[in-house]
């Protein structure tokens, strides 16, 4: 089941009804009530200051799920995300503060992504442990690895022209805002046009399906982990335009949020149903709830707890959803 | 090299007898570097390191014999860490504290089975949710702070000694006996396997999947639970990221011991041997001055190649 199933279902309804079947819904109609419920708390809120900020707060989160949802589309899924984030932006913040300019430490961090990604691929596809078992070790051993690089320094002084990413503005624009936008049109048209990305449903919907259909489901699996890595490594160039600093830490959990961001979004964790919007919307859900939980004062201490709440929620929703629809896909 | 794989594939091997080498080797190795490591006293005391770990990793077993896995309970262990010492420090009696302690620790293990099987949620989903939701409440509820004004006696849990044997030792022992017999003579562990081979099969057979399940899931919770209270006793503090990462300690363990992440093969043997080889390794990394940075590099690695080598081997014996 996928997209297909949904517009067939909508065709003889309203516009409405169709949006209704779509898997992001749930959390746009929620997003939509939660900034209300903000505003009206705090008329602030829906500033636009205050929504570029948001934005811009999810930025490296949101790129990094653009391509996690492909890996959970496929069936897969990725939790080495905030160890792979950290050695990226290692690599590019030490290529940055030797070489400077923009293109070297980006090239360096995507490098530097890609490859990690492809080790993940290569061991889930050709080594056929699970994904999970994978990305877990590989969690903790690429913080390995960069504590080894880095020797558990800091990398500060990260220049201003490679900061751009981070800080720049065009068109009243901040750039992590544009270069989040500008990936999410990429995927959209990848996954709704590009063979690979209606592979990516197939595989997740049915595996085997998609083998006796004659589809490459170790290439396409392969190629979404890969892209998981080069959406890392460029995400890693904004963190570091807006950090201006590498800590060994740098994004120590990020992985949960990530993986949160797409199932609350309304990607399925069991593969084949979701859509890049989805993690997109998921990612600034995260972004208004952890913004909200400040304006309500509520400690940063809690935002675990609310994270981990959130996920269970969104994997029992989308549970009822399909038992009341009747979907056991 | 096809040839030299399919020799590989073909050579027979009994797998504890495999890890009982490594075991030995690594104590030799050990031993080399450090002579004081092969006396008696010091492998006693190394043994006060690995029980927490050696605990949850039986329960782990049962679970991954069943096909399902628990990344929940390193955060299990310090909410239960955080439930025992902040009772205690509001005024609850410390015996209290720890009976409330080891039900926080079961009612989070049942809390993971009620949505694994009343949702039919994948357990990867559940736990990878819980483990985020009791770390936070954890953080949350000890306010990031610390307890650790115990009684004397508490020490007794982490710290005691009969006679040159430290205490936890003891009840690790009593656990594995416990467990083995649970997994190897009774319907239950029949059923453990029958679940992990084929559930679909089990499900007609009769099997009570659910309970089986909610069984296994507050089991978990209560073997955590009893990790915890002699974690913090050892430790003498209680605090939230206390257990944060060992998860990875435990599931590596489990699968070094030869336990298939696919579920329906894996044994108690295999699983002791798996902790003892963890601990050995990592107690010998820190005699030898290797920073703790470099475990997890080599600990993740090792999840790795184990998870591997038994998926390469289990293709060549069927």
């Amino acid at each position: 089941m996928s997209e297909a199933g949904a517009d067939r279902r909508g065709a003889g309804g309203t516009v409405f009804l169709r949006f209704l079947a779509r898997p992001e819904a749930p959390a746009l109609i929620f997003l939509v009530v939660l900034v209300a419920a903000f505003t009206l708390a705090n008329e602030r809120f829906l500033q636009v200051g205050n929504l570029e900020s948001i934005l811009t707060s999810v930025a490296v989160l949101g790129v990094i799920a653009l391509a996690v949802n492909q890996v959970i589309l496929c069936g897969e899924i990725d939790i080495s995300t905030g160890s792979m984030l950290g050695l990226c932006a290692v690599t590019s913040g030490a290529v940055a503060t030797s070489a400077g300019g923009l293109f070297l430490p980006l090239l360096a961090g995507v490098a530097v992504g890609a490859l990690a990604g492809a080790v993940n691929g290569l061991l889930v596809t050709l080594g056929r442990i699970p994904s999970i078992i994978v990305t877990l070790g590989m969690l903790y051993a690429l913080r390995g690895v960069i504590l080894l690089v880095t020797g558990g320094t800091w990398i500060t002084g990260i220049p201003n022209d490679t900061r751009v990413l981070g800080t720049g503005r065009v068109l009243g624009l901040g750039y992590p805002v544009i270069v989040l936008l500008l990936l999410f049109v990429v995927m959209e048209i990848v996954s709704r046009h590009s063979t690979w990305g209606r592979n990516v449903f197939a595989v997740g919907g049915n595996r085997r399906a998609a083998r006796f259909a004659g589809l490459p489901i170790d290439r396409v699996r392969f190629l979404a982990f890969v892209l998981v890595g080069v959406f890392v490594g460029i995400a890693s160039v904004v963190y570091l335009g807006r950090a201006g600093s590498v800590q060994t830490n740098t994004g120590a959990g990020l992985e949960l949020q990530v993986v949160a961001a797409v199932v609350i979004g309304g990607t399925s964790i069991s593969g084949g149903r979701g859509s890049s919007l989805a993690a997109l919307t998921g990612a600034v859900l995260i972004g208004v709830i952890l913004n909200g939980l400040v304006l309500l004062g509520v400690p940063g201490i809690w935002q675990d707890a609310v994270l981990g709440g959130l996920i269970l929620l969104a994997v029992t929703t989308d549970v009822v959803r399909r038992r009341l629809v009747g979907d056991r896909a | 090299m096809s040839a030299a794989t399919a020799a590989l594939k073909r050579l027979k091997f009994s797998r504890e007898a495999v890890l009982l080498g490594v075991l030995i080797s690594l104590v030799v190795v050990m031993t080399l570097l450090d002579p004081l490591f092969l006396s008696p006293t010091t492998l006693l005391n190394t043994s006060r390191f690995f029980v927490e770990v050696g605990l949850m990793a039986l329960g782990m077993t049962l679970i991954i014999i069943t096909g399902g896995i628990d990344l929940s309970v390193g955060s299990n262990l310090g909410l239960v860490s955080v439930a025992v010492g902040f009772s205690y420090a509001a005024g609850l009696p410390l015996p209290l504290a720890i009976l409330f302690g080891l039900v926080v620790g079961v009612a989070a293990g049942f809390f993971n089975s009620v949505f694994i099987t009343f949702l039919d949620l994948h357990p990867l989903v559940v736990t990878l949710g819980t483990f985020a939701l009791f770390q936070g409440l954890a953080y949350g509820l000890s306010n990031a702070d610390a307890v650790s004004d115990f009684p004397p006696w508490f020490a007794y849990f982490g710290q005691a000694y009969l006679g040159p044997v430290p205490g936890q030792l003891i009840i690790f022992v009593v656990a594995v006996a416990v467990v083995w017999i649970i997994l190897s003579r009774t319907s239950f562990g029949r059923y453990v396997y029958a679940i992990g081979n084929n559930e679909e099969a089990a499900r007609f057979s009769g099997v009570p999947i659910r309970r089986v399940k909610i069984a296994l899931y507050s089991g978990i919770g209560l073997l955590v639970a009893v990790a915890a209270v002699i974690y913090t006793s050892r430790v003498y503090t209680a605090r939230g990221d206390t257990g944060l990462g060992l998860e990875l300690d435990v599931i590596s363990a489990v699968v070094l011991g030869g336990a298939s992440i696919y579920g329906g093969s894996g044994t108690i043997g295999g699983t002791v041997l798996g902790v003892l080889i963890i601990a050995t390794l990592r107690n010998g990394l820190i005699l030898a001055g290797v920073p703790s940075t470099w475990q997890l590099f080599i600990l993740g690695v090792l999840l790795l190649v184990a998870v591997f080598l038994n998926e390469f081997f289990r293709k060549g014996e069927e």
